[in-house]
């Protein structure tokens, strides 16, 4: 990305990430800070606070999230899936450059509460 | 959520009960009504040896009244599916019309189609159509929109919407929205929709 346009994609990433609700917000961030890594429903509604069961995160939120391109889920069986952020997406490649950059204590903090 | 929002949720609930239960007396009244008239069967006959008891219970399960059992539940199905495709609680509507109206101006020309369909037209003549679905109906995020723009042609379709946060399909830009993020992305189609020029 040339540098003359990085300041324009982080305009356009501010918007989007305030366009979204709370939850596709969260889902964002915590996807973001966790790359490379890619995470299961379960862990992910655990890293937003998500109170729901994961099933309903996956039959809406989830699925349309992944129709925009904004995350990737892998089906590793039926049951079980890895879902992670799209880093090739124009604007969110952008965060999760920020997060590795900036993101670190963030990071372990997201890594510590999937240990548990 | 908003108190429109919730006005509409309640009524949306408590119509699809009494719809629900009417649906149910119509249906008792109908199972009762077509088998107490008389088994109108086929006349089958049956190999030797077959208990009476059997007999009858078939010739009561394969009989016209069991045909037009059958037809008049999937009419009753039908007439469940036309009600959830066509009701769309009023506060639900004026929470949506408001929204819109309050990004685009006040006299902005929104169409509203049976079926819970919304046309926005926008000043540059394309349009907005917006699709409202309805989820789990107890649910916090019960209510949410499909967006899908007018067609567009232009040869950076797909990285504009990406850009926008939607997908591009078709020539159109579609993206699925929940209700609480209704004005900031209908902004944001907007924004995408006046990106791409006319006739680049």
């Amino acid at each position: 990305m040339a540098d003359n346009d990085t300041p324009r994609t982080v305009y356009e990433l501010v918007q989007l990430m305030s366009s979204l609700n709370e939850t596709r917000r969260a889902i964002l961030l915590a996807l973001g800070h966790m790359y490379p890594r890619s995470v299961s429903g379960v862990q992910l509604s655990r890293l937003i606070g998500y109170s729901g069961k994961s099933r309903s995160l996956y039959r809406g939120v989830l699925t349309h999230m992944q129709e925009d391109d904004m995350i990737l889920i892998d089906e590793l069986t039926p049951r079980l899936h890895a879902i992670r952020i799209n880093s090739e997406h124009p604007l969110l490649s952008v965060l999760v450059e920020l997060c590795r950059k900036y993101g670190k204590d963030t990071s372990k903090i997201y890594a510590k509460a999937l240990e548990e | 959520m908003d108190c429109l929002l919730k006005d509409a949720q309640g009524l949306y609930i408590s119509r699809q009960r009494i719809t629900i239960a009417t649906l149910m007396i119509i249906f008792t009244v109908v199972l009762h009504s077509f088998y107490s008239s008389g088994i109108y069967g086929f006349g089958a006959t049956f190999p030797e040896g077959v208990p009476a008891s059997w007999k009858e219970i078939f010739d009561v399960v394969v009989s016209l009244n069991t045909v037009a059992f059958f037809l008049a539940f999937s009419l009753i199905v039908f007439a469940y599916g036309l009600w959830s495709w066509a009701f769309f609680p009023s506060p639900a509507v004026s929470y949506t019309v408001a929204a819109l109206r309050g990004l685009f101006g006040q006299n902005v020309r929104i169409k509203h189609s049976i079926g819970k369909r919304f046309r926005v037209f926008l000043e540059s003549g394309r349009h907005i159509d917006v699709r409202c679905r309805i989820k789990k109906a107890s649910s916090e995020d019960w209510l949410g929109y499909r967006f899908t723009s007018c067609p567009l042609t232009g040869n950076n379709l797909h990285s504009v919407a990406l850009r926008h946060g939607m997908s591009s399909k078709d020539g159109r830009f579609t993206t699925w929205i929940e209700h609480d993020e209704l004005h900031h992305r209908a902004l944001l189609m907007a924004k995408a929709i006046a990106s791409i020029t006319p006739g680049s």
